[in-house]
Parts: structure tokens; C-alpha cells; sequence
């Protein structure tokens, strides 16, 4: 009887509903969580797997031989690679495609390359405005890798103790 | 020509114009907005004579609550407008002679031996400190007090008569009661039991 | 100001001296107007600005930041946005009807500010009858939305349309009793009379012997205005944006200005009625009152407008959306006795003649 009338007490003083109100008023006052992303940006793990970039040796020479092992462990057959030889014999590719429309970014092809040569950056707020920009060239791949030689020269020199 | 008459022959054209596209408007939906428009122009001709307090009440009554149920069933129903066309020469003659009989009757109550100005005197303008709903409210609480509590009475009769007929509890249909859910407590739905376990003191 | 405005009104009458001022008396009721809803649109637009940023802030995030200092110039970004967006009419839908919907949404809830009374003797009209016509018109707003629902020919915005018919036919009762409470302790529908029923400090203000009035009226107002925790209309959730599935453009822009200026309306409404209008509350306090003497008395209005409409953002960032059952059964069976009981009370109050209210 006595927890009845407590109860209608309660009801009607509108007890909770102020309750609930008081909190949204204390973190009105509380300090703010946003990240406001271009000015400022979360760390990055040095696993994070964003848009590829094809590698080159320290001398300049591209490091990917077209052995393939990349488009055969691809599992959205993102990758197309066509292979012919160069004017000094050695066997490099003529034409490697990454369709970023099928990709998974799941990093098979960074883990099966024998030569380090194709990676994934850490980059992700990447664009495209026309429907052909979906598909990673190997000149624009190589170009990735050219810009970003810094900062994938460090990431994967501290996971390389992980490895 | 004054202002004030202009208006005047401006709300009465809207009033007689969206009358008769009421009645010939083929939409239900449509004939309902006429409907309130007649309203609207009907209330602002009653301001015009400065009746503000019936305009205003006919616009909150009629305009705000009734015929917004109007719509409501209107919504609801799906009207084939070929079968009332169908019955339409069958309605004819009764609604010819109901169309007499109204016409006769407001020709006799509205005719000029009855209602025109040489009958009626010329409204006094009041002026613009002068309030309509005090004095409404005396003569409503003081002369006519009998007839309005009559009229409040059978309004309340109404309405329960109403609840009653729709309120009839059927032993077939499941409820909620709201308000046992909301005063139940997490000890009236769940209990707490401290269960023993004979295991526990082999394992040690 | 009113001085101001005289001699204004004096210049006009000077200016177009023919047809004995007929014509100077309609460009004045038009220049009354626009001069009422510039300031309206104005402050409407930066509520939406504030309901954002507010909003935000209760969930821990910081708001719109991009557009001018602080996100200040959101609202003419959002304004250009639905200017400039293509309105879709849908194929089966009925043009006419799908058109006037905004109209009819939108014109109601200006026309109400006709009344208002924003200071001493600062008003468009002094109608003896402004509560009743503050009723009134604010019944006819629904039509926007059950036009726009059936026009349509969609089922969500029939669905939002149907909810909000009975929701808002049921709590224009309550906002009635409320109003009747109101007025059997100013003794009069004026609302200039209301609030000058209410002079002199804050415990002649009226919230004090209608307490529980002010809150049932205050959530009937979160339902008149389509308000969360009550906006079943829209229900995003549930119905994906009720009768403003279709719209699209300025249309929409006219159903949102429609909203935000009947929040506006109803948290003014709730001043005075309550609030002692545009009293200080400070007034008849030796000090205070000297200290406080120089706020204009439209300030003390528009700071204590400014809580409520802080009022309608704190609440939505707070509750969850209530079920259309309930909501019918709140209105029903617990304003509807409790109005109908306090009217009883006030008449008790006003024989025995309590405190400075009666």
C-alpha cells in the first residue's frame, strides 16, 4: 500500500522523466569526443590495409616480377596481370590492374608477394570521379608508391618485428 | 463602395461558389475542402458583423475537429463512384421533393416579408473596445442558463450513449493493461534463488 | 519603439494621401506582416540550427562546424540546399491537393502571430478573442498534414497522415480545458489582459496555482507541434518520415517552417499563459527591479520563449519516441480528468479568493 502510493508519488512528480533529463544535461556540459577528421585523424595501425601501391627497389627498379601469385590468391579476382620480357630479359609486367570495385582489401596479395613489391597503404580517403578510376593502373599504382615511399617504408619497418 | 462591402461580396461569392462546388464535385475528398472553405467564408461574413465569438467557434468546432474526421473516415473508405452514379435515378425523385420543400421553406423564413431590412433593424456597429463575448456569456449564463445546461446535458448524453455502444468488452479479445506493465518491478517477474552447489567443496 | 512605430505609420499616411488612407491602411497591415515574419523565418531558421548544435552537445558530439564561425551560417546553406532541390510529384498523386498541403501547413501557423502580444501594447491585432483565435487557427494546421498524407497516394504518408489526425483532434481538447483554467483565472481570452493579469513579479505568475496545467499543456504542445518524444507522424523509425515521404524541395521546406514556427508559437504561448508574459520577474523587488529596469519587456519575453524552445530540444535529446497507443491513452485517460479536475480546483481557488491570483 505503502509502495502504491510511493509509486503514484513518483509517477507523478514525474520523477524519472527529470532523471533522465539530468543526464543529457550534465553531457551537454561534458567535453565533446568528436574527431574532426581532415584537421585532425585517429592513429592508424601499421597493419591497416587501405589503397595499394606498387614498390621499388632503393635503385630505382620496380620490384614486381609478374610471378602472379598475387592475381592467383586474389579472392575477388580483383587483380589482372599480363607479363612480357624486357629489352634486358628479364620478365616484368605490362599491365597490372587492380579493380577497387571487387577488392576486399583483405591483404592476401601484400602477404603472398615474394618480393614485397605490392602493398596496401594507409590510406583510405581516396576518390574517384570517372567509372575507369575505379581500376588501379600499374602507372598509378606505381605513382602511389612513389608518394607515399616514406610512410610505407615506416609502417612496415615497425611491423616487420611481428613478422 | 466601401471596404467593409467589398469584403462583404467578396466572402459571400466564395461562400455561395464553393457551396455549389461541394455539391458537384465528383471527389469526396474534394467536396469535404469546399466544405471548410464554405466555412471559412461563413465564419469570416459572421465577423463582418461582429459575431467574431461564433466565427471563431465555428471555425474551431466545425473547421478544426469535425471535418477533420470527415477526412479521416473519407481516407478510410474506398467510394466506386459507379454504383452511386447507379443509384443516382433512383434518388431522384426523392431528392427533387426534398430540394422543393428546403427551397419553399427558406423562401418563406428568408423571404423579404420576413427577413429584409424593413423587418429587421440595421446591426448597431459597436465600437472596437466593445466585447462581444462578455456580454455573449451573460445573456448565455443568466437569461438562457436552463436551455445551455439542457443543451450541455444532452451533449454529455450523447457522448456516453456514443462510448457505450463502441465499449462493449469481448472475452475473445486480448488486452494490454498498461498500467500493470508499467508499475511491475524487476522482483515481480524474476526471482533470485542462491542454488548450493555440492561440487564446488570436491574441487577445493 | 511604439513611438517609433507611430510616427511611422504618420509617414505612410503622409505618403499615399489619397482614397482617405484606405490604401495607406492595407500597405500598413502588409509591412505589420512582413516586419512580423522576417524576424520569424529568421529566428526559425537559427532553431534548427540550435536544435542541431544542442542536440549535439547531448551526444557528446560538437554539431555543425562547417559553414561560416561555428556552423553559424548552416541555416542559409540548408536554405539554398531546398531552394534549389527539384520537386517530385508522384505519378498517381493529386497535383492540386499535393500542392496546397504546404500552403495549408505553413499559412496557419503565421497567421496565429497575428495575434501574439510580444510586449506592452506591441502587437499586429488586439482580437478580444485572441486565445480562442489562437485555438482555432492552430486546429486548422492539421490540415496541411491529412491533405498532404492522402494527396499523396503513398502508404507511409496515409499512415503518418491517420496517426496524426486523432492525435492532434485529441490534444486540441486538452489545449482546450487548459486554456479554459487559464482563462477562468485571468477572467478574460485576451491574451493581453492574460498577461496583464500577471503584473508584478514572479509569484503573481500564473504557472504557480496552475502547476500541473502548465505541464499537461507543455506536452500537449510537444503533440500539437509533432515533438518528440510524440512525433509519430514522422516516425522515422517506423514509418520513414510519415507525410513527408513525398515532398521533396521547398514543399518540405514549407512543412518544416510550418513546424519550427508553431514550436516558436506554442513555447511563446506557454510565456504567456504562464509566464507572466513579458513581465520581469524581478518586479516589486526594491532592488532588483531598479537593477533590472532597463531590459526592454520584449527581451524579458523572448529570454523566457528561449527556455521553452531549449525546453523542446533538451526533451528530444532525451526520450525515446512513445507508442501511439500510449500516447492516446496519456491524452485520454490522464490529462483529460486531470484538466477537467483542476478546472474544478481553480473555480474552488477563485470563490475563497487565494493569494494575489484571483
Amino acid at each position: 500500500m505503502l509502495n502504491k502510493f510511493k509509486k503514484i508519488i513518483k509517477d507523478f512528480t514525474l520523477n524519472e522523466l527529470l532523471f533522465g533529463m539530468s543526464v543529457t544535461a550534465k553531457e551537454l556540459v561534458n567535453t565533446k569526443i568528436t574527431v574532426q577528421f581532415p584537421e585532425e585523424r585517429t592513429p592508424i595501425s601499421p597493419r591497416f590495409r587501405g589503397i595499394h601501391a606498387l614498390r621499388r627497389y632503393p635503385n630505382g627498379e620496380e620490384r614486381c616480377i609478374a610471378c602472379k601469385l598475387c592475381e592467383a590468391v586474389c579472392p575477388a579476382n580483383a587483380i589482372t596481370i599480363e607479363s612480357e620480357m624486357r629489352e634486358d630479359g628479364s620478365r616484368r609486367t605490362s599491365q597490372y590492374d587492380i579493380d577497387l570495385f571487387k577488392c576486399i582489401f583483405c591483404g592476401f596479395c601484400e602477404e603472398a608477394c615474394p618480393v614485397d613489391a605490392i602493398v596496401e597503404t594507409q590510406i583510405f580517403d581516396y576518390a574517384f570521379e570517372s567509372r575507369d578510376g575505379s581500376v588501379l593502373t600499374k602507372k598509378r599504382l606505381l605513382e602511389i608508391g612513389e608518394q607515399n615511399k616514406k610512410a610505407i617504408d615506416q609502417t612496415k619497418l615497425e611491423d616487420s618485428k611481428y613478422r | 463602395m466601401e471596404f467593409e462591402q467589398i469584403l462583404f461580396y467578396v466572402f459571400s461569392f466564395w461562400l455561395i461558389a464553393s457551396s455549389l462546388a461541394m455539391v458537384f464535385s465528383r471527389n469526396t475528398a474534394f467536396s469535404a475542402l469546399f466544405l471548410i472553405l464554405s466555412f471559412f467564408s461563413a465564419a469570416s461574413l459572421w465577423l463582418l458583423l461582429e459575431a467574431e465569438f461564433l466565427a471563431i467557434t465555428l471555425i474551431l468546432v466545425y473547421v478544426g475537429a469535425v471535418m477533420v474526421l470527415f477526412l479521416f473516415v473519407i481516407k478510410m473508405l474506398d467510394i466506386e463512384s459507379s454504383t452511386l452514379r447507379a443509384k443516382f435515378t433512383g434518388y431522384l425523385p426523392v431528392g427533387i421533393g426534398v430540394a422543393i420543400v428546403v427551397i419553399a421553406e427558406m423562401s418563406l423564413v428568408l423571404g423579404s416579408s420576413q427577413f429584409g431590412l424593413g423587418k429587421v433593424a440595421n446591426p448597431i456597429r459597436h465600437s472596437s473596445d466593445y466585447s462581444n463575448i462578455t456580454e455573449l456569456a451573460m445573456e448565455l449564463y443568466t437569461t438562457y442558463v436552463y436551455q445551455f445546461e439542457l443543451a450541455a446535458v444532452l451533449l454529455l448524453i450523447a457522448i456516453i450513449a456514443a462510448i457505450t455502444l463502441i465499449h462493449r468488452i469481448d472475452p475473445r479479445t486480448k488486452k494490454q493493461s498498461i498500467a500493470e506493465q508499467v508499475n511491475t518491478k524487476a522482483s515481480d517477474r524474476v526471482r533470485l534463488v542462491s542454488i548450493s552447489s555440492p561440487n564446488k567443496e570436491d574441487k577445493k | 519603439m511604439m513611438a517609433l512605430w507611430q510616427s511611422f505609420v504618420e509617414l505612410v499616411y503622409e505618403l499615399i494621401p489619397w482614397l482617405d488612407g484606405g490604401v495607406a491602411t492595407v500597405l500598413i497591415i502588409l509591412i505589420k506582416g512582413v516586419a512580423l515574419i522576417l524576424p520569424l523565418i529568421i529566428m526559425m531558421a537559427y532553431m534548427t540550427y540550435a536544435e542541431r548544435k544542442v542536440i549535439g552537445y547531448m551526444q557528446l558530439r560538437i554539431g555543425p562546424n562547417r559553414v561560416g564561425p561555428i556552423g553559424l551560417l548552416q541555416p542559409f546553406a540548408d536554405v539554398f540546399k531546398m531552394l534549389f532541390k527539384e520537386i517530385i510529384f508522384p505519378s498517381k498523386a493529386n497535383i492540386y491537393l499535393f500542392l496546397l498541403a504546404p500552403i495549408l501547413a505553413f499559412v496557419p501557423a503565421v497567421a496565429i502571430w497575428a495575434v501574439i502580444p510580444l510586449g506592452e501594447g506591441f502587437y499586429i491585432t488586439n482580437l478580444d478573442i485572441s486565445l480562442l483565435y489562437v485555438l482555432a487557427i492552430g486546429s486548422v494546421g492539421v490540415y496541411g498534414i491529412i491533405i498532404a498524407g492522402w494527396a499523396s497516394n503513398s502508404k507511409y504518408p496515409l499512415l503518418g497522415a491517420l496517426r496524426s489526425t486523432a492525435l492532434l483532434v485529441s490534444y486540441e481538447i486538452v489545449i482546450g480545458f487548459v486554456a479554459v483554467t487559464v482563462v477562468m483565472v485571468a477572467s478574460s481570452v485576451n491574451l493581453n489582459e492574460i498577461v496583464a493579469g500577471q503584473k508584478g513579479g514572479a509569484w503573481n505568475w500564473y504557472f504557480i496555482p496552475l502547476f500541473p496545467m502548465m505541464i499537461v499543456f507543455w506536452i500537449s504542445a510537444l503533440t500539437e507541434t509533432n515533438r518528440a518524444p510524440f512525433d509519430v507522424v514522422e516516425g522515422e523509425s517506423e514509418i520513414v518520415g510519415g507525410t513527408h515521404v513525398e515532398y521533396s524541395g521547398m514543399c518540405f521546406a514549407l512543412f518544416f517552417m510550418a513546424e519550427y514556427i508553431n514550436m516558436i508559437m506554442m513555447a511563446a504561448l506557454a510565456v504567456l499563459m504562464f509566464f507572466g508574459g513579458w513581465h520581469s520577474p524581478f518586479e516589486g523587488i526594491p532592488y532588483l527591479d531598479d537593477l533590472f529596469a532597463f531590459v526592454p519587456d520584449i527581451m524579458w519575453l523572448l529570454a523566457k520563449m528561449s527556455f521553452f524552445l531549449f525546453l523542446y530540444l533538451w526533451i528530444r535529446a532525451t526520450f525515446p519516441r512513445f507508442r501511439y497507443d500510449q500516447i492516446m491513452r496519456l491524452c485520454w485517460k490522464v490529462f483529460l480528468p486531470l484538466t477537467i479536475l483542476w478546472i474544478f480546483v481553480v473555480a474552488i481557488l477563485t470563490q475563497l479568493g487565494v493569494g494575489p491570483w484571483f
